[in-house]
């Protein structure tokens, strides 16, 4: 590829800004910049000129707004911005090259906005087909700070054109963009992703950037391209300039390149004289070679996990095999569980976790889809896509927000076909399971030829031996004891062979065992011991985490015993809650809302009262008193969720108990509830929620931003007798009408309550609805009359 | 010679600006009332976790402006804004600041990760996080009022879409003028709700002889929903009135 020579042995010089440019030359405020392409090209074309004249080996068109939702007040297209634009830049460049210039959507990706990945990923896809068309040599996805849109854009990219492609990402001086991402989890998604060129532009200035492009120098194994700012905007006679000369710019833009820098150029503030300038600075020196090793990490969208430098625990709970209650909350779409599980994992020292929701009669895409939206968001934990269906994989590692790791691949012929594709084309980290088609190995020499075959087909996709995890598969001890150490020496001779990192499944050892834990433990820290890096285990074990901080101590992983000391310092103190005996009674707990001491003594009374003998006596009538207090305003809304809270988790262990004894559930009825489409507050719904859980209705919670779909679908399937749907804003009420009209129009015959600051009694009569909550107390009120009908 | 105001600020650096506990305490429901200690020990909790974690970013920028009529039009711009409300308030301004204001995207996280774990404190947390733009605009209006003074003028107060019959609507515009996205990360939706959710755009009149009093109650939009006024209170954007 001719970009690639080019960047073998040269400097390659972009531009400076184009906005500055355009200001000079009389575009006004909140004006259309793109719009110069069509009624003034000449100006375009002189700006380019100007540029090319400098020294500039590339320049960028006037393309970095051209996509739909930006240009949607003006009366021009994408395609007929960007092939005007690529035409004035082919006509000014000359031999020099032209770059696409693909700036952000102007929206705030799901789950915190509302644009999906697919819709971006159309928007980006329209831009890159229109640039192809008209003859661009590069893409330059440029002034990203959300990860998700860069990966969207790149996809874009890769998937319909066969364009070089420079990305860079846009930094604060916190060294995180402004929506959280750090320099190296940039760098491994972006590697990942396949692109030519990752880097830095806009923000700041070459001063501010330094610590963050010698971060990324440090790590990049692709060449780095940066574009600072012309220093920092100050106030000079009443005009905005930015601080530094021109000559201070080349000259730290320069030492830069000098630490491995390659792709040069300038943003905001720069000019023509900044780049001829640059260019002139250049010419006294050479381009370093990054000679970084490639490092084993996977990342979410704001923090990455490297393996290798210490042991690293990927948590296994989220699995139903085996897992009564994970498979109940998959089949009524609970998330809420799953979430939970999670955040379990989280809190006692999971570093990655394992994401399989395999269970034969629920849709796997749809629920991983709708799993990993959620939790990416929500836990900064790197994720691994845990399924024995290539499909789910894919759709899975399509989605994700990071680099995550796929769990796995095997030695056959087959499996390898169909994942290390996927693997290569979304640069996912991959377990390699020491397995073919002859079955699970005995030896540790077999071990090491199938993870041999495994890692050399995986290069021949062009998968770096570095993104793979070698699981060297345990068998029970019970069954297959002569082998169980054939396991463990494999790991070592693997790692010997190659630049691959080891994870294990540990907990199989043990099946079939009395006091498994016991196996569990020793057998994990012989594996340590061995140079596992990675153990797929329960971080929500004691027995398993106590061997792993002890490993580190020993293994001088957590220097000077910090990490366990800080943990073990305060034993005492960690079980103090748990023999402390619960004075009060349960009822007094609901209403002083004492969630921590709710758990126990339900468990306590359940010891000699029925399931529903607790409900009816002390949580119920706990209830109603809270609510009245609140009615005559002695105790406020903080007070009356804290009781509502503590009531969900006594009615979790009434449920369990239920569950235990193969009673009937007390379910009162099963309720929709929604934010609709285009809102985005969910404190409201969240409240109702709780309360009508607490009654004993089952509640399906769709979410916020809810297609009308999705709402009458559910509706339908799950036989819906009443849906609640809320909207906080005066311009989301449209949406709710809508919905209640699809509602409608589908059949569905179903009760509707809305609730919501902008609506009243009359106002939910005129859009249709059946009835209005003026608060969460109301709704609940509601529900009794739909259900007791 | 006139001074020059200083017509364009970024700042994406920690501000101190305080969270003020009895408007928390207010924005939650006890008026006066007396606060139970564990909800009083969140409280001091999410203060702190917020002054931590959120951004206290800002973007203005100084237009000179003409009126005519109820049309406003800001010199050397696209950009115009029409309403009896907004040219009332802007009465005899030479000068208009428009800013926009941003806690960042942090808080509207942990938000959501807090009503996954514990709702009380989510609810909690976001009374806060209001408490805390709230208190970032008027840190921002003080600062260009200050910058106003110096340079020899008056401000009025600030005046954001949504209040009186400027609608919401104008919000994708101001981001546009102001290049928000970029700057300080602050987007909209196509139902014209900001994004980061604790955001707040503005408008401040400059002028030798401008009203800088509050707005009346009155009008403004939500007047008639207003959670605030039911109790006779106000939201603190407004004066509050009798019905």
């Amino acid at each position: 590829m001719e970009i690639q020579n080019l960047l073998k042995n040269n400097f390659l010089l972009f531009d400076g800004a184009m906005g500055t440019m355009l200001q000079k030359r009389g575009l006004k405020g909140g004006q259309l910049p793109e719009g110069f392409n069509i009624h003034s090209p000449e100006i375009i074309y002189d700006i380019h000129r100007k540029y090319i004249e400098a020294g500039a080996d590339i320049i960028t068109a006037n393309t970095f707004g051209a996509n739909r939702f930006k240009l949607k007040d003006s009366p021009y297209s994408t395609d007929e911005i960007i092939s005007e634009a690529i035409k004035i830049a082919r006509k000014a460049a000359g031999d020099k090259l032209v770059a696409l210039d693909i700036g952000s959507t102007g929206k705030m990706m799901k789950p915190f906005g509302t644009l999906g990945f697919d819709e971006a990923y159309d928007v980006f896809k329209e831009q890159v087909i229109a640039g192809k068309e008209a003859g661009a040599d590069i893409i330059l996805i440029e002034t990203i700070s959300d990860l998700y849109e860069a990966r969207a854009a790149i996809l874009a990219a890769k998937e319909n054109s066969d364009l070089p492609i420079f990305c860079t990402m846009t930094f604060q001086e916190n060294k995180r963009t402004l929506m959280a991402t750090d320099s190296i989890t940039m760098v491994q998604v972006l590697e990942g992703l396949g692109v030519d060129v990752l880097g830095v532009n806009c923000s700041l200035g070459p001063r501010q950037l330094r610590p963050l492009i010698d971060e990324i120098l440090k790590i990049a194994t692709i060449p780095v391209m940066i574009q600072p700012n012309a220093g920092l905007p100050i106030l000079r006679n009443g005009e905005t300039v930015y601080d530094l000369t021109p000559l201070e710019f080349a000259e730290e833009v320069k030492s830069m390149a000098q630490n491995g820098a390659l792709v040069l150029g300038g943003c905001c503030g720069t000019d023509p004289v900044f780049i001829k300038t640059l260019k002139e600075a250049l010419r006294t020196i050479t381009p370093k070679k990054l000679d970084n090793r490639k490092l084993t990490c996977a990342s979410s969208f704001k923090s990455t996990v490297i393996f290798g430098k210490e042991v690293k625990v990927i948590g296994e709970k989220i699995n139903p095999t085996g897992k009564k209650k994970l498979k109940e909350a998959l089949r009524n779409n609970n998330i809420d569980y799953i979430i939970s599980q999670a955040i379990a994992q989280k809190e006692t020292g999971s570093d990655i976790l394992d994401i399989n929701l395999g269970l034969p009669e629920i849709d796997e895409k749809e629920m991983m889809k709708r799993v990993i939206m959620e939790l990416q968001s929500l836990i900064d934990l790197p994720l691994q896509i845990d399924s024995v269906n290539p499909d789910v994989i894919e759709a899975a590692a399509r989605i994700y927000n990071g680099k995550a790791i796929i769990n796995s691949v095997n030695g056959k012929t087959s499996s390898m076909e169909k994942i290390f594709p996927i693997v290569k084309k979304y640069g996912s980290l991959v377990i390699g399971l020491t397995l073919d088609e002859e079955g699970l190995p005995k030896t540790a020499k077999r071990r090491v030829e199938i993870a041999s075959r495994i890692v050399e087909k995986a290069k021949s996709y062009g998968i770096p031996e570095e993104n793979i995890l070698i699981d060297c598969l345990v068998l029970t001890a019970s069954a297959a004891q002569e082998s169980v150490m054939e396991t463990l020496k494999a790991i070592p001779m693997i790692k010997a062979k190659y630049n691959v990192k080891t994870v294990l499944g540990a907990s199989n050892i043990s099946f079939g065992l009395p006091n498994r834990k016991i196996i569990n433990s020793t057998y994990l820290a012989l594996a340590l011991g061995c140079g596992l890096d990675a153990p797929i285990t329960d971080s929500t074990s004691e027995i398993l985490m106590d061997t792993i901080r002890a490993f580190k101590v020993i293994a001088n992983q957590d220097r000077e015993c910090k990490e366990y000391i800080d943990f073990y310092g305060q034993e005492p103190k960690r079980h103090k809650s748990q023999e402390q005996k619960i004075e009060k009674d349960l009822k007094q707990i609901v209403i002083d809302g004492i969630k921590e001491e709710a758990k126990l003594k339900t468990k306590e009374l359940l010891e000699t009262k029925n399931p529903m003998e607790v409900v009816d006596l002390y949580l119920i009538p706990a209830l109603d008193f809270v609510g009245e207090k609140y009615e005559k305003q002695e105790i406020f809304l903080p007070q009356l969720i804290r009781s509502a809270e503590t009531v969900k988790i006594a009615f979790e262990v009434v449920k369990e108990k239920i569950l235990l004894n193969g009673d009937e559930k007390i379910s009162k009825g099963r309720i929709i509830l929604a934010t609709v489409k285009g809102d985005v507050h969910d404190i409201g719904k969240n409240i109702v929620k709780i309360l009508l859980e607490n009654y004993g209705f089952d509640v399906i919670d769709l979410g916020r931003d809810v297609e009308s779909e999705k709402i009458v679908s559910t509706a339908k399937a799950e036989n819906i007798k009443l849906v609640g749907l809320s909207a906080l804003m005066t311009t989301t009420l449209q949406s709710m009408e809508d919905t209640i009209k699809e509602l409608k129009n589908n059949g569905i015959l179903c009760s509707i309550m809305v609730g919501g600051a902008v609506l009243n009694k009359e106002y939910a009569k005129t859009i249709g609805a059946d009835y209005y909550g003026k608060d969460a107390r109301e709704s609940v009120s509601i529900a009794k009359r739909v259900f007791d009908a | 010679m006139e001074r020059h105001l200083n017509h364009y600020n970024i700042n994406r650096n920690k501000i101190d600006i305080g969270i003020d506990k009895e408007e928390v305490l207010r924005y939650l429901g006890y008026e006066g009332k007396k606060v139970d200690d564990i909800t009083d020990l969140i409280i001091d909790e999410c203060i702190g976790e917020i002054l931590e974690i959120s951004r206290t970013s800002f973007i203005y920028n100084t237009y000179e402006v003409n009126m005519e009529r109820d049309v406003i039009f800001f010199k050397n711009t696209n950009f115009k804004i029409k309403g009896e409300d907004i040219s009332n308030h802007l009465q005899n301004s030479k000068k208009c600041v428009i800013m926009a204001v941003t806690l960042g995207n942090e808080v509207d996280e942990r938000i959501r990760y807090y009503s996954k774990v514990d709702l009380t404190r989510s609810l909690i947390f976001d009374a806060c996080t209001t408490a805390a733009i709230e208190a970032l605009c008027d840190w921002v209006e003080r600062l260009i009022k200050k910058m106003s003074i110096k340079a020899g003028y008056k401000a009025t107060t600030r005046y954001s879409p949504g209040y009186g019959d400027l609608s919401i609507e104008i919000q994708p515009k101001i981001l546009r003028l102001l290049d928000t996205q970029k700057h300080i990360g602050l987007t909209v939706t196509d139902s014209f709700i900001l994004l980061p959710k604790k955001s707040v755009t503005a408008f401040i009149g400059i002028g030798k002889d401008v009203k800088s009093e509050s707005i009346d109650c009155r009008n403004c939009s939500l007047y008639k929903n207003c959670l605030f006024e039911k109790e006779g209170d106000s939201c603190g954007n407004s004066k509050p009135v009798k019905k």
